[in-house]
């Protein structure tokens, strides 16, 4: 067999690592504050470019504005799901703080018996994960309404 | 397997991260804040340009903190993403090297914007 | 029932199907003897104890990775069986997989006891003593059997082959939590690389799978957390003290040793 393919049969891709499918919770998560990473970089890249515009002057500004508002409904929803990203990737990365540095959430070790329950994957890191779902969720939704029916103002 | 071509030692980069993640907890949430339906403005009305000169000019610091934190945090992570995904440790410096221009650049434009205003 | 196995020859793929009479308390591996005995004597695939110690066995069963002796039909609940070799590793054979870069990357990270004075180990007077307070601490990354299933549930794994993986990250970290261990300097060279422990990014696929209930993605996190402490405060964990060597050659001048009486007393 050629080394190409030797290489291509040993690197798995993107793809098996991405897709938590049959496997646990925690992977989901780790899949989800990957993408979210991703897509919040990129729209980083691009805010700090449009927030140039700001020093360019009025004109320039509304320009800006127009443009975007072209993308119609597509601005806002594209919005909304860069507020979700940032939600959940907060309240997640935060989660991960507390497991990495801290140790927090993973259990002290134990004899392992059977079932071979891992403690660090145990109730209290689910509640953990469980919260901030239901956090970010509510959270999400309101940011939804809000773009994208103009409600929920308080 | 010690690498010469790492720019730091990771774990230190590491310390970064989690530190800068920690402000941006807080001065994201107060930008998030400001753009918020909590304001009592519509969407539109949080985009108009009085408005945003006007928190930009005055919470200037807190949104320089934000760019800096923003940028590092961020591009830091997209190295780690890319030097997981590529993979050639032979290649990595030229990784390193894109990041830093890219958050050179970013971190010009940014604070040339909060300085002009 | 039906068993699919993902085939491989080392010029080509292919997905074979067996239908093979079993019982639910029968194992995968049963399964795959019944298959080699009885229907295709080509399938290669590797075993040795049959009952979850030597960690031969492993492979992806149904999705997910597993070791074939400890895994029952009744528990798989369904009704044809999908075998693969492990993922993340180079295929040599059917469902045989090349464990040399595993093996190397266990021992990149020094899974053995480090003195600074290596002396020790050999001419100690006494044990170094571990009480069972401390055992506790580590003896739970000690039961790695070293199947390397871990490595091909882990997502970093599957992009970045250079990764340490969890389980040599675990077992560094069952060397450096244990107190009789000094080599704690010398590890993190090579733990706190660009493809080391940092890479770990905490996806619990690694303890979800391990076969042996050894939980190394806690091991990684409690790792972490040490080189942190390190790096930050200068710390790092206590080990027990220089033990007294034994002397090798007694002074010249030294009093002789009594020589031992053979004579039992009351005997002739």
């Amino acid at each position: 067999m050629d080394r190409e393919k030797e290489e291509k049969r040993y690197k798995s891709g993107l793809l098996r690592s991405l897709w938590p499918y049959n496997f646990n919770v925690e992977r989901y998560t780790y899949t989800l504050h990957r993408i979210t990473g991703v897509i919040l970089i990129l729209y980083l890249i691009a805010h700090v470019f449009e927030i140039y515009h700001l020093a360019l002057g009025p004109a320039a500004w509304q320009q800006t504005m127009a443009l975007l508002g072209s993308l119609g409904i597509w601005e806002k929803i594209g919005l909304w799901i860069i507020a979700g990203s940032a939600l959940y990737h907060g309240a997640n990365g935060l989660r991960l703080i507390l497991n990495e540095a801290f140790g927090i959430l993973l259990g002290k070790p134990v004899l392992p018996e059977y079932p071979y329950t891992p403690t660090s994957l145990s109730r209290n890191q689910k509640i953990a994960i469980y919260v901030i779902v239901l956090i970010v969720e509510a959270l999400w939704i309101w940011a939804g309404i809000y773009l994208l029916w103009g409600l929920g103002i308080i | 397997m010690p690498s010469k071509y790492s720019l730091l030692k990771e774990s230190w980069n590491m310390i970064l991260m989690y530190a800068l993640a920690l402000i941006m907890v807080f001065v994201l949430t107060f930008h998030l804040l400001l753009v918020s339906p909590l304001t009592g403005k519509t969407f539109e009305q949080v985009l108009n340009y009085s408005y945003v000169l006007h928190n930009l000019t005055y919470y200037r610091i807190v949104f320089g903190l934000l760019l800096y934190a923003a940028v590092i945090h961020g591009l830091n992570g997209l190295r780690v993403v890319l030097i997981e995904w590529l993979h050639v440790k032979r290649f990595q410096w030229i990784i390193n090297t894109i990041i830093v221009i890219l958050m050179a650049v970013l971190l010009a434009v940014g604070t040339y914007t909060l300085i002009a205003i | 029932m039906k068993v699919r196995i993902r085939r491989f020859d080392g010029q080509k793929e292919w997905w074979q199907d067996y239908e093979i009479d079993a019982k639910p308390s029968d194992t995968v591996l049963d399964i795959l003897n019944r298959i080699r005995e009885k229907h295709d004597h080509t399938l290669a695939f590797r075993q040795s104890c049959q009952m979850g110690s030597c960690g031969s066995c492993g492979m992806v069963i149904n999705g997910l990775p597993a070791l074939a002796c400890q895994t029952r039909i009744g528990e798989l609940k369904t009704e044809s069986i999908r075998l693969e070799p492990l993922y993340n590793y180079k295929v040599i054979k059917d469902l045989v997989v090349d464990l040399t870069d595993f093996v190397n990357k266990h021992r990149s990270v020094k899974p053995w006891m480090i003195r600074k004075n290596p002396e020790e180990l050999e001419e100690a007077s006494m044990e170094f003593q571990v009480t069972p307070d401390q055992n506790l601490t580590f003896v739970q990354f000690d039961y790695c059997i070293m199947c390397g299933v871990c490595l091909a549930a882990c997502p970093t794994v599957a992009i970045d082959p250079l990764f340490l993986g969890p389980q040599a990250l675990g077992q560094a970290y069952r060397y450096i939590a244990d107190p009789r261990d000094e080599g704690f300097e010398e590890r993190i060279e090579v733990l706190d690389d660009s493809h080391g422990v940092w890479r770990c990014h905490f996806a619990g696929a690694c303890s979800y799978v391990c076969p042996k209930g050894v939980d190394p993605a806690k091991a990684i996190q409690y790792l972490k957390k040490e080189i942190l402490k390190y790096r930050l405060l200068h710390k790092k964990k206590a080990s027990v003290k220089p033990a007294e060597l034994v002397q090798k050659a007694p002074p010249a001048n030294a009093p002789k040793p009594p020589p031992f009486d053979f004579k039992i007393e009351g005997g002739e």
